[in-house]
């Protein structure tokens, strides 16, 4: 590094350490926060009043709701919030980067490579986690129903959060086109939010779905933070716990192979 | 400014760098070797296409070359990515993503990222703002800059804590001609402070002034590599002779004199020895007379002519004041 008599200049040493990590995930958050202050307020407040949206369509769906049902419903449009912003979010933005043409410039700063992905990660919750608490009051409201909010809730949303958003930047680096990240993005949005039992039960599905909804994580994502935030609603929570800290496990590593590769 | 130690330690060393596209049926890169010292302003000259953008981002890890090596002093550069983008700055092609940072902003955090002192950034910052004149955009937004100025300020970015190897592609583009002889006294700053400067560009002309050795490379090869004038010494006792041919007109036939010759649009550049330069004049002047050609120049070698000849390409510029 510099010493006194040198004011600054090339690098004398390569940094490392746990206290470079950090500095770089901070410098790497202010970077991301700086770069979308235009438009970082607007996706937030847009988040909130699609999760608030969501909430009521659900309530103007359904006529007469009993409380478990009315608890399903709340529950479920805030599940999906937390889901879809890492899984559609980060491959969006970073499709923007690289059909920009600086994708490259980001990519080529010294920040390790791990402190980059926690920086993603940070962003999506800080969208995330107020759009869910928004479908939850306003879903509250329509439906009239009572949470019973556990401790789990932070384990279970840190779990859905990350597992979401790293599989989101898992295709975003995977995939060169940046069109290509868009097209599987949205479908994956559809997906959720069509063809996953999280705002109704699993058993509603033709049973082939059933069986991949299993295998898949979005389904035990709903499981594990509704558990957090009900009594008596749902059952099989550790099943749902181990399915999605293998998912988390898995989009970690995949995460990690994709990062670390070069073409 | 302080000046670094610039000892052997620092040397960039590539050897046989390869790059191919597509399974290999496309070579971006065929066995590429440069050296580079520290303090040098290395130039990476070649049409577009010929291989240099994708060198450089094999450089700073963007990129894996198939086979070969790079080497900046002990470090591998190939196997420890991380490492490359600690010891190298990179000013890339595109333009840089600072829409919604502020001038100064863009500067100081990009220092921060680059592990430099926050105090350190704030002075170097505040001197180079200074030095390309560019103050007044200071507290404006990066959307509200113009082309130029962009580029200067990510120059700055990319150097207000330079990499041991400073690489920097195109960083001209854009820029305003007082601007851009500011960017090269900064540019040779960079070397003075210990950096090896790469310098790619497909302007031969501001190459000639601004490094002291380059690499020409097309199609992916390396041609020639060597300081400018010792790249002319094939050239050594020739002219230039430049003639402007009536738009339209064909090629003239071209006398034995006449060593090699390259045209775009309507502008003849060839090539002829010293001893012949009355009959040269003679030559243009009859074209001319027979109204064929409008105008025609002799002057002397030029890195453009040792850079036509090595690639059969004439350069951009030439290319758009043909046009």
């Amino acid at each position: 590094m510099t010493t006194d008599s040198i004011a600054i200049g090339p690098p004398a040493a390569i940094r490392a350490g746990s206290t470079h990590w950090l500095r770089s995930l901070g410098a790497m958050l202010r970077w991301h926060l700086t770069s979308m202050r235009l438009v970082f307020p607007v996706m937030v407040v847009v988040q909130m009043l699609v999760a608030a949206g969501f909430s009521i369509g659900m309530s103007l769906f359904y006529v007469e709701v009993s409380p478990t049902t009315g608890l399903y419903l709340a529950t479920g449009a805030a599940i999906i919030t937390l889901i879809l912003v890492g899984l559609v979010v980060t491959p969006q933005v970073v499709a923007g980067e690289k059909e920009a043409g600086t994708y490259d410039f980001s990519w080529s700063l010294p920040i390790p490579r791990s402190a980059s992905v926690v920086a993603w990660v940070i962003l999506s919750a800080i969208v995330s986690v107020p759009s869910m608490l928004v479908a939850l009051v306003v879903a509250a409201w329509r439906l009239d129903v009572t949470y019973y909010v556990s401790w789990l809730v932070i384990p279970a949303v840190v779990l859905v959060v990350v597992s979401g958003t790293l599989i989101g930047y898992a295709i975003a680096h995977a995939i060169a086109s940046p069109s290509l990240t868009q097209l599987v993005s949205q479908v994956l949005a559809f997906g959720v939010l069509g063809f996953t039992p999280i705002t109704y039960p699993l058993e509603n599905l033709p049973e082939w779905l059933q069986n991949v909804h299993l295998v898949l994580p979005f389904y035990h994502m709903g499981v594990v933070v509704r558990d957090s935030l009900t009594l008596g609603v749902v059952d099989d929570v550790g099943l749902a716990y181990s399915i999605v800290l293998g998912w988390t496990l898995a989009s970690v590593l995949v995460t990690g192979l994709v990062i670390g590769r070069r073409k | 400014m302080s000046r670094f130690e610039t000892g052997g330690e620092w040397v960039f060393r590539s050897n046989g760098v390869t790059k191919s596209y597509d399974g290999g049926k496309t070579y971006a890169n065929r066995d590429i070797s440069i050296e580079v010292h520290p303090g040098e302003v290395y130039g990476l000259l070649g049409p577009n296409g010929a291989g240099k953008s994708t060198l450089v981002k094999q450089v700073i890890g963007l990129l894996k070359p198939d086979s070969g090596s790079i080497h900046l002093g002990v470090h591998d550069l190939v196997a420890d990515p991380d490492a490359a983008r600690q010891l190298c700055s990179y000013l890339p092609q595109a333009p840089m993503p600072i829409e919604s940072f502020k001038l100064h902003e863009a500067i100081q955090l990009t220092g921060e990222i680059r592990g430099g002192d926050r105090a350190a950034i704030v002075k170097r910052a505040n001197e180079m703002i200074e030095a390309m004149q560019i103050e007044e955009w200071r507290d404006t937004l990066g959307a509200k800059l113009s082309g130029g100025v962009r580029r200067l300020v990510g120059f700055v970015m990319v150097t207000v804590v330079p990499g041991r190897v400073v690489i920097l592609d195109e960083p001209t583009n854009d820029v305003d001609p007082l601007r851009r002889r500011l960017l090269w006294e900064q540019i040779r700053l960079l070397g003075e402070m210990g950096a090896s400067v790469f310098l790619v560009t497909h302007n031969v002309m501001e190459a000639e002034k601004a490094v002291d050795r380059l690499a020409v490379i097309a199609d992916g090869e390396l041609l020639a590599e060597g300081t400018p004038s010792s790249l002319k010494i094939a050239d050594r006792g020739c002219l230039r002779l430049q003639v402007m041919l009536v738009p339209g007109a064909p090629d003239p036939p071209f006398p034995p004199m006449v060593r090699h010759h390259s045209r775009v649009g309507n502008n003849l550049i060839s090539t002829i020895n010293e001893v012949d330069a009355g009959d040269g004049i003679a030559w243009a002047q009859r074209l001319m007379s027979d109204g064929v050609a409008e105008e025609y120049a002799l002057g002397a070698i030029t890195l453009e002519d040792a850079y036509i000849r090595l690639t059969g390409h004439v350069s951009e510029e030439n290319a758009e004041m043909a046009s």
